[in-house]
């Protein structure tokens, strides 16, 4: 399978550099799969999950809000938090979780719950990221 | 001697001084290093969000962001970053006066401080403060410019305001910072500067579309505008600090040399006044005997 260079960066670091064969994004019009050779685009992503699948083993990390840099050299990958599953703090995103939802049930103003809305998806995104990886055993 | 005591009290509160300065300018290095590597560790992040919101402003026509649209340029909102604490030269004045020289123009104008000089300055000349952001000039985090965003946008969507500056002290050098005022709301594509130009030139798509990655990439561009706007200040005023202190120390290094001096010569007439005493009582005191 053919290969291509990767590159994912967050305000804080640069979080992963390599070769990969393909990755699976967030994008906001659905999940889709990167591979080698893809047409240059630009994607936006939702809170989700982001598989990356390097040398025939592939590994989920949660991805926050952010968009993907397609250019034929490489693919950059931006976004506010990435967080592999060992990194996702369970009981912080629990209490976000709950937080968002007394939140929402409040519900003030449209610009409110816009907000809330993405908290929930992202507490949703880790809790899922963290727990889909323990069922798997990695 | 009342005159060797006065000086001596004099050399050792200088001393003091001379202390608490060289330890606050250490501690400005250091603090300014930090503020550094943090910028460079997030500029790479923020410029690619500022390239791709710029390249989308400039190639796409049907955008429809809230934040993107003119407004009748009447009532503006001066975001004006100052530090929390003083001594540190000229730094909070110089950005504190382009402010109020910049919020003089504007007849309808908001203001808002991040830091306590900034507020004091303006409280001092009766110009109301209608938001203040404590804490987040010290230290910023991407977690206080997120909060201060929403803050603000929320005031925008709120209709309040048509344009939103901001002022603070960029820093160019570790000599050189000069205080700008830079246009936060609406976002125009010629207030976009670019560092790093991609590297690619084509046609690129946008998934789902412009419009929509747009809406993503505002919000981001934002919080990144004021993250590197508060630790530009930061920077600076760590800067500042540090050249001030070292005015100091040079002054009380000054001092201390000009002081010294003369509290020795003063103590080395002081004795020979004393030998002469001595020698002189001895000399009629044998002179008595005999």
């Amino acid at each position: 399978m053919n290969k291509f260079l990767l590159e994912i960066i967050t305000p804080e670091k640069s979080f992963y550099r390599g070769e990969v064969e393909s990755i699976n994004i967030p994008s906001i019009g659905g999940s889709c799969t990167i591979e080698a050779g893809h047409q240059p685009m630009v994607f936006a992503t939702e809170p989700g999950t982001l598989r990356i699948t390097a040398d025939g083993a592939s590994r989920e990390a949660f991805m926050s809000e952010g968009f993907i840099e397609v250019r034929p050299d490489e693919t950059l990958v931006f976004s506010q938090a990435v967080e592999w599953p060992e990194d996702i703090n369970e009981r912080r995103a629990a209490e976000a979780k709950e937080r968002a939802e007394e939140q929402l049930r409040r519900n003030r103003s449209a610009a409110e719950y816009r907000l809330n809305r993405l908290a929930l998806q992202r507490a949703f995104a880790r809790l899922r990221v963290k727990h889909h990886n323990y069922l798997s055993g990695n | 001697m009342a005159d060797i005591a006065e000086l001596k009290h004099r050399i050792k509160s200088i001393q003091d001084t001379h202390q608490i300065t060289k330890a606050m300018e250490l501690i400005s290095v250091a603090k300014m290093r930090k503020a550094m590597l943090k910028q460079a560790a997030s500029s790479v992040y923020f410029d690619r969000v500022r390239a791709t919101l710029k390249d989308i402003m400039l190639h796409s026509t049907d955008i429809r962001n809230a934040y993107v649209r003119h407004r009748p340029d009447t009532r503006a909102a001066y975001i004006v970053i100052a530090g929390d604490k003083g001594l540190a030269g000229a730094f909070n004045n110089n950005v504190l006066n382009l402010a109020w020289q910049h919020i003089q123009t504007r007849p309808v104008h908001y203001v808002i401080t991040i830091g306590q000089m900034a507020r004091s300055f303006f409280e001092s000349r009766d110009q109301a403060v209608d938001l203040e952001f404590t804490h987040a000039v010290t230290s910023p985090t991407l977690h206080d410019s997120r909060g201060i965003m929403r803050d603000i946008l929320d005031l925008y969507d709120r209709n309040l305001m048509d344009e939103v500056y901001v002022v603070f002290t960029r820093m160019i050098s570790s000599s050189v910072h000069e205080p700008t005022v830079v246009k936060l709301l609406p976002i125009e594509a010629k207030d976009i500067e670019v560092e790093a130009a991609s590297s690619f030139r084509g046609e690129i798509c946008y998934d789902p579309s412009p419009s929509e990655v747009l809406d993503i990439l505002v919000p981001q561009y934002l919080v990144g505008m004021i993250y590197s706007t508060l630790i530009h200040s930061a920077a600076s005023e760590h800067a500042a600090r540090m050249m001030a202190m070292s005015n100091a120390n040079k002054n009380a290094d000054k001092m201390l040399d000009s002081l010294s001096l003369e509290y020795n010569r003063l103590r080395q007439s002081a004795i020979t006044t004393e030998l002469l005493d001595l020698s002189s009582g001895r000399f009629f005191s044998d002179t008595n005997t005999r």
